[in-house]
């Protein structure tokens, strides 16, 4: 893949920076922080997160202006309940800038190991031992490895290149160092692969001993080279009914290892739930660092501008520019929680969402009751306890459904 | 003015072969106007005719020629270029004793100069063959000559060398201006009788009508009567444009002029109505008169925005009825349409007038326009219940009556002139035919050229006739159509059912053997357009409840997204937001949401 700046040819000058949004804040309240690290060493061609082919030229640069923007942001946040850093390959970040990454956020933050989940993203082809131990130096407590499949072919198939025997000794080095806490991501209906071949690869999961598992399905996303090769009939698509067998497969395999299906794709033991995630899916505020994280406070969504250099060469103040800024609006917000609450297995509060809808949209209440009592016929949701559930059908609806109840607030 | 001096006559020529070019020559050589002025194609006055090259609206332009020591009054009467006006270029060809015909002297004849030069021939006019661009290296005014003489049958060696760029053979034009036109034929009779060739809307003086005298006089403060349309009017002006507009108070017979009359919308006049004197009326009209006839129909709707629910059809309603002054010969009428809400169902000469009118909408009125694909206006005939028989129009399949009592439809015929290369010629018969044409002649242009003549249903060339006709031909095919008559045929209406419900909006009228096709391609792009529903949705094309076509919409099992993370809140909530305003613009029939660009695929339906 090339470097896909390549295909934005006019720059303009940033005119909007965080700074904005975030005055709206006030200091020391948000629980969250987001770190993206945009740096690949192949592009998988199902992805379509901002990164770049690793160009170890700008990793130096890129951290210094990271931890500028970590310094800007950082009087806004409170004690840090979540950490999470994504990317890309945040393990691809070379062990020494780790080191400096840690130290930054412990001088920002207050980041502390017993009440702080820290998790990173980690491509298991990129771990080292001393990777891991600067990462436990960072802070880092929580791991959410990139396994996507252990068959060869599968992986061939998603161009995803990493050597799925690895995968056990990313394990053994991150509890080495002292990070016990483990999540993984599988891929399943991959073109060609079987209801045997995913139940496997969930076997070969669940014996590493994770306590955290994200299963999602392969989504063919606009301008990604998957949806290329789709497009131009190099391979024939999983069949609907497999993807939905993979799907219910997946709830039953995992149950019998004592897993919860808490959100569409996700599934933990108990009291394993990764709570940054649930942070975005609960509506609550988090800041955003490194080019393409999209923050959230006070009512404010932005986009850090996705590209590295438009990253390294805009500053207001250590503020990151931005895009896509939407000012608060309490309607817009409602059905945002409508949307991710929908998709939890805790469901939404009916009252408060009732409540908090009325308040913001006179009358909208009324339509959204009778949308739930006819989705509630329709046996797509249950609203039991005053908490609005998604059914096992219902879930494999969910788009259409939250798209409909959503339209009542709007 | 002595009427052997006068000179009427127009230019009749294929688009692009110069006949705007050659007008402004002549008028610089007769001194009418200035080399700056010239500059400026003065016959032309709409822009959108310069940009697509063709007129829309006649006019006249008189100038004065010396000529062997006589002063010669030359009428320049401007033809609109295309036979969707056919009925306007025969009245403007009518004003005329004569007519330039030219071609492009390295293109060689092409189809539309043979229908207008066919329309020509009809008014007994006498024509002066000109080539046109000599001054190209590719000119071949030999080869053309001959074309002509094959063609048109005019002898090769009257043709006219001229350029029209460098003013070559102009002055040897003039002179064969005023020594092989003839002048206009002696009045018959003194009691007034003026043609009306054209119309046009002036924003500052209202209708202004282009006249032709061919009986007794004219006179500013007359009360006249249009004889077609039995109204009267008092004269105001009458002028000549040279080309500048200059006042006279009389004309006689002969001459040209623009009229003036206090008239306040085109529909107030009909083009070839005859002026005769309200106090001293003649007995007849000129011949040919004849009320305008729409031919092709389409429907208009306001798009649908994402602020304006529905479109505005008001906004749409003023424009509609503003443009609708200055052209008479198009027709509208408010429409509901279960698919694509309020609109307008209007009616127009042929395809170019149906472009024409909606670029207008678009670019004059900044409106944003849904099209549906025309249709022709077809005659059935009906049996009542006490068995009698009555003949109507319909304009639209969904306004056809219970097929059990309609006996017959007829449908329009055209002649349609095709001109292409040899080596295309068996495509093109291919296409011809499988469009339902009749053969009915061939002619030999060239050593490399052939003109066909095919009978084929406007119907049949409303639906991409051309563009496939181009493809064929690498681009240089050129064909022109006329309607000439309507004939009955093997034609049905073709139901179409979205989950087992009749959609008014989709159903058409095809022949019974390309019933089956049609319905299954238009079924076809339905299916791509309709979303995927938690049922299954079948899609069928009936012939009076028996079906001839079917596809099959499957159900949708899953509709969820498989990660949604903070990046993707607001990415995703658009999306859903989106399907949601998508909605908005459905129709929901059989409890199936179909969205209007469904309505727009299949109603914009090629023959695929
Ligand atoms: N070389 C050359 N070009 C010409 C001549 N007459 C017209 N043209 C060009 O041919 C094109 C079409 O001419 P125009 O008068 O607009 O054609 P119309 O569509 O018949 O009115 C224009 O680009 C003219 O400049 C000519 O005698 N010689
Ligand atoms: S490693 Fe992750 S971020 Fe990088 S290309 Fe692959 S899927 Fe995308």
């Amino acid at each position: 893949m090339p470097d896909n700046t390549v295909s934005i040819p006019i720059r303009q000058r940033p005119t909007q920076f965080a700074g904005q949004p975030l005055a709206d804040c006030a200091p020391k309240t948000i629980n969250s922080l987001y770190l993206h690290i945009p740096f690949c060493a192949h592009k998988c061609h199902y992805c379509d997160f901002y990164s770049l082919v690793d160009r170890q030229d700008r990793q130096e640069a890129f951290l210094n202006r990271l931890i500028e923007e970590l310094r800007a942001v950082a009087p806004l946040a409170g004690p840090l309940d979540t950490v999470f850093v994504g990317g890309g390959t945040p393990t691809l970040l070379a062990t020494h800038l780790w080191g400096r990454l840690g130290a930054a956020l412990h001088q920002f933050f207050d980041i502390c190991d017993e009440t702080t989940e820290f998790t990173v993203e980690c491509n298991p082809e990129t771990a080292s031992e001393s990777l891991f131990h600067s990462l436990r130096h960072a802070g880092v407590n929580r791991l959410s490895v990139g396994m996507q499949s252990f068959n060869r072919t599968h992986l061939k198939t998603l161009e995803r290149e990493h050597n799925p025997e690895n995968v056990p000794r990313t394990f053994e080095q991150a509890r080495c160092v002292g990070i016990a806490n483990i999540s993984g991501d599988l891929i399943f209906a991959i073109p060609g692969q079987t209801l045997d071949d995913w139940d496997q690869d969930l076997d070969q999961a669940m014996s590493l001993g994770l306590n955290h598992l994200s299963a999602y399905n392969l989504t063919y996303e606009p301008a990604t080279a998957m949806t290329a090769r789709l497009e131009t009939g190099q391979f024939t698509p999983c069949p609907e009914e497999l993807e939905i067998e993979m799907f219910n497969h997946a709830a039953a395999r995992l149950a019998n290892d004592n897993f919860e299906r808490y959100e569409v794709s996700n599934y933990a033991q108990p009291g394993h739930a990764c709570r940054h995630n649930l942070a975005y899916w609960r509506q609550h505020d988090w800041l955003a660092c490194g080019p393409s994280a999209s923050g959230h406070a006070a009512g404010h969504r932005w986009k850090n501008i996705g590209r590295l250099d438009t990253y390294l060469n805009n500053t207001q103040n250590g503020f990151a520019p931005i895009t896509d800024h939407e000012e608060p609006d309490p309607a817009r917000a409602v059905r945002e929680s409508i949307m991710t609450g929908l998709r939890l297995a805790e469901g939404l509060d009916k009252s408060l969402v009732l409540l908090q809808s009325e308040n913001a949209l006179t009358g909208s209440a009324a339509r959204l009751e009778s949308e739930i009592r006819q989705a509630n016929e329709e046996g797509l949701l249950t609203d039991t306890q005053s908490r609005l559930v998604l059914t096992e059908r219902g879930i494999l609806f969910a788009d259409g459904l939250a798209g409909r109840l959503m339209t009542c607030v709007l | 003015m002595d009427r052997n001096l006068i000179r009427n006559f127009s230019i009749i020529a294929h688009i692009d072969h110069g006949k705007s070019t050659l007008a402004d020559r002549l008028l610089q050589a007769t001194k009418a106007v200035s080399d700056r002025e010239s500059k400026a194609q003065l016959l032309d006055s709409m822009d959108l005719e310069r940009e697509r090259g063709i007129t829309i609206k006649a006019s006249a332009v008189t100038v004065m020629h010396m000529h062997n020591g006589q002063n010669y009054m030359l009428n320049f009467i401007d033809t609109p270029g295309h036979v969707d006006f056919g009925y306007e270029v025969s009245r403007a060809l009518k004003a005329c004793e004569g007519a330039l015909l030219v071609v492009d002297a390295s293109q060689g004849v092409e189809a539309q100069t043979v229908v207008n030069a066919y329309l020509a021939v009809e008014q007994d006019l006498e024509m002066i063959p000109v080539l046109n661009k000599i001054d190209l290296p590719g000119a071949r005014p030999d080869e053309i000559a001959m074309e002509v003489e094959q063609v048109l049958g005019l002898p090769a060696e009257d043709c006219i060398s001229v350029s029209a760029k460098t003013g070559v053979g102009i002055p040897e034009l003039l002179d064969a201006i005023c020594e092989i036109l003839p002048p206009p034929s002696p009045p018959k009779s003194d009691k007034t009788r003026v043609l009306i060739f054209d119309a046009i809307y002036d924003d500052y003086r209202g209708v202004m009508l282009y006249c032709r005298v061919f009986d007794g006089r004219l006179k500013v403060g007359d009360k006249i009567r249009m004889m077609g349309m039995e109204r009267t009017f008092l004269v105001t002006e009458i002028g000549k444009n040279t080309p500048k507009p200059v006042k006279v108070k009389e004309v006689g017979p002969g001459e040209t002029c623009y009229v003036v009359a206090a008239i306040k919308t085109l529909g107030d006049v009909r083009i070839g109505d005859t002026i005769t004197l309200d106090n001293n009326p003649a007995d007849e009209l000129l011949a040919g008169y004849e009320p305008a006839k729409q031919m092709v129909f389409c429907d208009f709707y306001p798009a649908t925005t994402a602020d304006k629910k529905g479109g505005d059809i008001e906004e749409m309603r003023e424009a509609i009825e503003k443009l609708a002054i200055n052209d008479a010969s198009f027709t509208y009428q408010a429409v509901h349409s279960e698919a694509l809400g309020f609109g307008f169902r209007c009616g127009f000469l042929g395809l170019l007038h149906m472009d024409i009118i909606q670029e207008r909408l678009e670019r004059e009125f900044n409106l944003e326009l849904v099209q549906t694909a025309p249709t022709v206006s077809y005659e059935i005939v009906v049996r009542g219940k006490g068995g009698e028989l009555t003949e109507r129009e319909v304009h639209n399949p969904a306004d056809l009556p219970d097929m059990g009592s309609v006996v017959e439809i007829r449908e329009p015929i055209c002649k349609v002139e095709i001109m292409l290369a040899k080596e295309y010629i068996g495509d093109v018969m291919k296409l011809c035919l499988d469009r339902r044409g009749v053969y009915k002649s061939q002619v030999y242009v060239s050593d490399t050229r052939e003109m066909f003549n095919f009978e084929i249903p406007l119907a049949e060339l409303i639906y991409d006739f051309y563009d496939k006709l181009k493809g064929l031909t690498s681009g240089y095919g050129t064909m022109d159509y006329e309607v000439v008559r309507y004939q009955a045929d093997q034609l049905v209406k073709v139901d179409i059912l979205i989950n087992g419900e009749p959609v008014e909006a989709l159903s058409l009228i095809t022949h019974r053997e390309k019933s089956e096709a049609r319905g299954r391609v238009l079924l076809q792009r339905l299916r791509k357009q309709i979303d995927r529903h938690q049922f299954e949705i079948p899609l069928q094309a009936a012939i009076g409840g028996k079906i001839i076509a079917r596809e099959t919409i499957k159900a949708y099992r899953k509709d969820v997204t498989a990660k949604c993370y903070g990046g993707d809140v607001t990415r995703k909530r658009k999306l859903l937001e989106k399907q949601k305003k998508g909605k908005d613009r459905m129709k929901s029939i059989g409890s199936v949401n179909i969205p209007q660009e469904a309505f727009m695929s299949v109603l914009d339906v090629g023959e695929g």
